[in-house]
C-alpha cells in the first residue's frame, strides 16, 4: 500500500538556487548526499550543507563538460566510494538487487499457477450429481449445509 | 524509586520464568493447580512490568537526575507531555516500553480467556512467557533503564553522582505525534506476539477445530490496526517535522515497520481460505510465524546498527541478543511444524481458476514479493559488503522503481478479488460485476489525461483507484438496495444495516476504500513542486498560484526553547489569503534545532512552507516552499482504514428468531388440534 509513497522524492524539482540542468537533475537523482542526511543529492534540504553544494557544483561542471553518466558516476565513486549510490548500479554484483524482485515475482507466479492447477478438481469431481441421491446420509447433508452456510456468509 | 523499579523488573523476570517453566510442567502433568498458578504468575509478571514502567515515568516526572537514562533524555523545563514520551526516546526505555505494551496484551489475553479454551491456553501462556523472558532479560541484564549516573572518580573507581539538570529530549521528538506514534507502532509490533502465541500454541497442542484460527485472526487484526496507525502517524510526523517535504523515504527503520505489515496483510486475506474452505493451513501458520519474526528482525535493524538509518537508536551489541532470539524462534517453529505437520493437513481443492481463492493466492504472492523485495533491498548494503567488500547503498529511487508496480498490481487485485465468487465465478457474473467499474475507471483515466495528468504511474494509479472505488460502491449499493426493498428504509440506513449484518465483509470493503484514498494521495506525489529562496523582509516568492511574502521575523522565548519565527503572508492570485508561521526552535540543552513546518492543507494540495535556516553567506532567512498535491487524502484514507478495521472487528448483527404468542404450552395446543405455529418476528441481535 505504501509502495508509491516515495514517489515524491523522485519527482521533486531541484531548488531554484541550484539552477541545475535537466540532465544534471536526472543524474544527480542517482546519488546520495554524503553529509549523512540519507537524502538523495538533489533533495538535500540542509541550508548551508557544504557537502551537497560541493557535490552539485562538481556534477554541474561535469555535465557542462559533456561528461557521460558513467564518467560522472566514476568520479563520485572514486571520491566517496560505493556509498554514494542512491540506487545500486545495474551491473556486477548489484545486478542481483535489481533482478531479484522480478525473479521472486516470476517464480512466485509459476508456483501459484502450479498450485492452482494441482488443487483444481478433475472435471468429473466438479460435476454436480443430478436427480435424487437416496444414498446421502443425514450427517453428510448436515455437513454440506454447514459448509454452504460458512461459504456464503461473506 | 529506581531501586523499586529495578526490583519490580527483576521480580517480573522471575515470575515470567516460572510462568514458562511451570507452564511446560502444567502441560506435561495437566495438574489443574499448576495450570492456575502459572497463569497467575503470567498476570503477576504483567503487573510487575507495569510497576517497573511507572517507576521510570516517576523518575522523569520527579526530575531525578541521579538516573543515567533520565539525565540523557529529559531536563527540568521539558513539558509534562514530553516527559511521557521521554520514556521511549532511548534504547533502554524503549525496550522497557516494549515489555510494557507486551504486558498489556498478555494481561488482556490471560484475563479474557481465563475460563475458555482450557486445552489451548497453557500452550499460549508458555509462548507468551517465553517472549516476555527475552525482553525482561534485556531490561534487567543488558540495557537496564534504572542505572544510576556514575562518573569515574580520582582513583578510577566509578562514583555515583546526581546532576542539576538533564540533557533534554531530542528536538525531533518534541512534537505531539511523537507521543502517539511510537505507542501505536509498538502496539503493532508487540501485538503480533499474540497471534504468534495462538498459532504456535495450537500447533503444539494439536488443538482441534478452527477456533484457534478465529482467535489468531482477531488478534492479528488488532495488531495490524495499530501497525497501520503507527506507520501513518510516523509518515505524518516525518512530513510535519523533518521539513523535507515528503512522508516516506524508504529508510531502513521505515522499511522495518512495513515488513510485518505486509505479511500481516497477507495473512488477513489468506486466513479466509482456511476459515471458508479449510485450505492453506500450513501457509497461514507460517505467515503468522514470519510476521512475528519480521517484528523481531525490525527491532534488530532499528537497534543494532546493522544498517545505517537516521531513525535508529545508538549502535550497541544488543543485536546479538536479537539474532539469538530469532534463531531460537525459528528452531522452535520449525521443530513444532515438523513434529505436528500432519495436524495442518488441508483440504486443498479448487473448483475453478477464476475464483476468490485464486485471487487470494495472487494477493498473497504480490504482498510476499513486495515484502521480500523491501527486505532484500534494505539488507543489500550488508550483503554487498559481505560479498564484495564495498557497501552499496540502496535508496528511495530503487525502492520506488521496484515497489510502485507491485503496489499497482495489488490495487488492481483489491478491486477484482472481492467481486469474484468463492469456488467459481461465471462469465455472466464477471460481466455483471466488472462492466461498469471498468468503464468508469477508463472514463476517469481519460478525464485525468485530458486534464493534463500525464505521468504514467500516476495515471494508472488513478484509473485503478476509480475502478476499485466503483466496485466497492456497487457492492454496497447492490446489498443496500435489497434491504431497502424489504424494509423501506433509506439507502443510507440500508447500507449501515447491511454493514452491521456482515461487519467483516463490509468493514473489509471500507478498509479497501481507505486504501484507495491513500493511493490517490500517493499518485499526487508525481506533481510535487518546490522552490527555495533567500528572502529579505518584504521579498516574495512564487509557487503555483501562491505568492509568499516575508513580512517579518520574530523571536519568541519559550520555557524549553527559543523559537525563531518567519511571518509569511500567503496570497493566491494576488489576493491576501492567510498567514503562515514556519519556525526554527533552538533548544537550550542541545545543539540540535527543531523545525516546525507551516502547512496550509486542502483536499487539492498542501502548501508546505519551511524556514530552512539562515544562509551562511548572506545571513538572510531561507524559505523552502513545496506544493504537494493530494497529500491530505493519505491521512484521510488512513482514518478510513482504521475505521473499517474497527467495523470489521465488531460482531455481526444478525436477524434472530423470537418466538411469541405461544400463550399455551405446546402440549395444550396439540390437544386442541392446533399446529404449534408461534408467530415469528425478526429482531436484531448480536451473535
Amino acid at each position: 500500500m505504501l509502495f508509491a509513497m516515495a514517489a515524491a522524492p523522485l519527482l521533486i524539482i531541484p531548488t531554484e538556487g541550484q539552477q541545475l540542468t535537466d540532465r544534471a537533475k536526472q543524474i544527480g537523482g542517482k546519488f546520495m548526499c554524503m553529509c549523512g542526511c540519507s537524502q538523495v543529492l538533489t533533495q538535500c534540504n540542509h541550508v548551508g550543507c557544504s557537502t551537497s553544494a560541493t557535490m552539485l557544483k562538481e556534477l554541474d561542471q561535469a555535465v557542462t563538460r559533456g561528461d557521460s553518466e558513467t564518467a560522472v558516476t566514476q568520479m563520485f565513486v572514486q571520491e566517496f566510494g560505493t556509498k554514494v549510490y542512491a540506487e545500486p548500479p545495474k551491473s556486477g554484483f548489484s545486478l542481483i538487487a535489481w533482478t531479484l524482485p522480478s525473479i521472486y515475482l516470476g517464480l512466485g507466479t509459476v508456483l501459484v499457477v502450479f498450485v492452482i492447477s494441482r488443487w483444481r478438481k478433475p472435471p468429473a469431481a466438479r460435476t454436480a450429481p443430478t436427480g435424487n441421491t437416496p444414498g446421502v446420509s443425514a450427517e453428510l447433508l448436515e455437513r454440506a449445509r454447514a459448509q454452504a452456510a460458512r461459504e456464503t456468509e461473506d | 524509586m529506581d531501586v523499586f523499579g529495578s526490583f519490580a523488573l527483576l521480580l517480573a523476570f522471575v515470575c515470567a520464568v516460572y510462568a514458562f517453566a511451570g507452564g511446560i510442567a502444567a502441560i506435561l502433568t495437566r495438574h489443574p493447580l499448576l495450570v492456575k498458578s502459572t497463569r497467575q504468575a503470567g498476570i503477576a509478571t504483567c503487573c510487575l512490568v507495569f510497576l517497573g514502567t511507572l517507576s521510570l515515568e516517576y523518575l522523569f516526572f520527579s526530575d531525578n537526575f541521579a538516573n543515567a537514562y533520565v539525565v540523557s533524555h529529559s531536563n527540568r523545563d521539558l513539558s509534562t507531555f514530553y516527559k511521557i514520551a521521554a520514556l521511549w526516546s532511548g534504547q533502554e526505555g524503549s525496550l522497557l516500553f516494549w515489555s510494557f505494551i507486551l504486558a498489556i496484551y498478555v494481561f488482556s489475553v490471560l484475563i479474557a480467556y481465563r475460563n475458555k479454551n482450557g486445552e489451548l491456553m497453557p500452550y499460549v501462556g508458555v509462548v507468551m512467557a517465553g517472549v516476555q523472558i527475552f525482553f525482561l532479560t534485556l531490561n534487567n541484564f543488558v540495557v537496564s533503564p534504572f542505572k544510576a549516573l556514575a562518573i569515574p572518580g580520582a582513583n578510577g573507581a566509578m562514583q555515583l553522582v546526581a546532576r542539576g539538570d538533564g540533557n533534554g529530549l531530542t528536538p525531533l521528538l518534541q512534537y505531539p505525534e511523537m507521543v502517539i506514534h511510537p505507542p501505536n507502532l509498538y502496539s503493532g509490533y508487540t501485538g503480533f506476539t499474540i497471534p504468534f502465541a495462538f498459532a504456535l500454541g495450537a500447533l503444539l497442542a494439536r488443538y482441534p477445530g478452527e477456533k484457534w484460527i478465529h482467535l489468531t485472526r482477531k488478534w492479528t487484526m488488532i495488531a495490524w490496526t495499530f501497525q497501520t496507525m503507527g506507520i501513518l502517524l510516523g509518515a505524518h510526523w516525518a512530513y510535519a517535522v523533518l521539513g523535507w517535504g515528503g512522508y516516506w523515504g524508504w529508510d531502513p527503520v521505515e522499511n522495518a515497520s512495513l515488513l510485518p505489515w505486509l505479511t500481516g496483510t497477507a495473512f488477513l486475506h489468506s486466513v479466509m481460505m482456511q476459515e471458508k474452505r479449510g485450505m492453506m493451513k500450513v501457509w497461514n501458520v507460517w505467515l503468522v510465524f514470519c510476521t512475528f519474526l519480521l517484528c523481531i528482525l525490525g527491532t534488530l535493524l532499528t537497534r543494532s546498527g546493522v544498517v545505517s538509518s537516521v531513525h535508529a537508536f545508538a549502535q550497541s551489541s544488543i543485536g546479538n541478543w536479537f539474532v539469538g532470539f530469532i534463531v531460537i524462534i525459528l528452531l522452535v517453529c520449525f521443530g513444532a511444524y515438523v513434529k505436528n505437520r500432519d495436524y495442518l493437513k488441508s483440504e486443498n481443492q479448487l473448483d475453478a481458476i477464476v475464483s476468490r481463492e485464486s485471487s487470494f493466492l495472487f494477493n498473497n504472492l504480490v504482498l510476499l514479493v513486495a515484502c521480500i523485495a523491501v527486505l532484500s533491498g534494505t539488507l543489500f548494503p550488508v550483503f554487498s559488503e559481505w560479498f564484495t567488500g564495498d557497501r552499496i547503498s540502496v535508496g528511495a529511487p530503487f525502492f520506488n522503481k521496484v515497489n510502485i508496480p507491485l503496489g499497482l498490481l495489488l490495487l488492481f487485485l483489491t478491486g477484482v478479488g472481492p467481486l469474484l465468487a468463492w469456488r467459481k465465478t461465471s462469465t455472466e457474473s464477471l460481466k455483471r460485476n466488472f462492466g461498469w467499474p471498468l468503464a468508469i475507471g477508463v472514463l476517469g483515466g481519460a478525464t485525468a489525461f485530458a486534464l493534463g495528468f500525464r505521468q504514467f504511474y500516476s495515471l494508472v494509479c488513478l484509473i485503478l483507484c476509480v475502478f476499485v472505488a466503483s466496485t466497492i460502491t456497487m457492492e454496497f449499493y447492490r446489498g443496500a438496495k435489497v434491504i431497502r426493498t424489504r424494509s423501506g428504509a433509506s439507502l443510507a440506513a440500508s447500507a449501515i444495516d447491511l454493514t452491521m449484518r456482515n461487519t467483516r465483509r463490509y468493514g473489509g470493503y471500507i478498509v479497501h476504500m481507505g486504501m484507495v484514498l491513500i493511493f490517490i494521495g500517493l499518485a499526487g506525489a508525481a506533481f510535487n513542486r518546490d522552490v527555495q529562496k533567500e528572502m529579505q523582509l518584504g521579498a516574495t516568492m512564487q509557487i503555483g498560484p501562491y505568492t509568499l511574502l516575508l513580512q517579518s521575523v520574530d523571536t519568541r522565548p519559550e520555557k524549553n526553547y527559543t523559537a525563531e519565527r518567519m511571518i509569511v503572508e500567503v496570497m493566491k492570485n494576488n489576493k491576501p489569503m492567510m498567514m503562515l508561521y514556519p519556525e526554527k526552535r533552538r533548544f537550550a540543552t542541545t545543539v540540535e534545532n527543531g523545525t516546525m513546518v507551516a502547512i496550509y492543507s486542502t483536499l487539492k494540495e498542501d502548501l508546505y512552507v519551511v524556514y530552512a535556516g539562515q544562509s551562511p553567506q548572506t545571513q538572510l532567512p531561507v524559505i523552502h516552499a513545496y506544493l504537494n498535491p493530494l497529500v491530505k487524502w493519505i491521512w484521510f484514507g488512513g482514518v478510513v482504514v482504521v475505521f473499517g478495521t474497527l467495523v470489521a472487528l465488531l460482531p455481526n448483527r444478525r436477524a434472530v428468531l423470537v418466538l411469541s404468542g405461544a400463550q399455551q404450552p405446546v402440549g395444550q395446543q396439540l390437544q386442541h388440534g392446533l399446529t404449534p405455529s408461534p408467530s415469528v418476528t425478526m429482531r436484531e441481535g448480536h451473535d
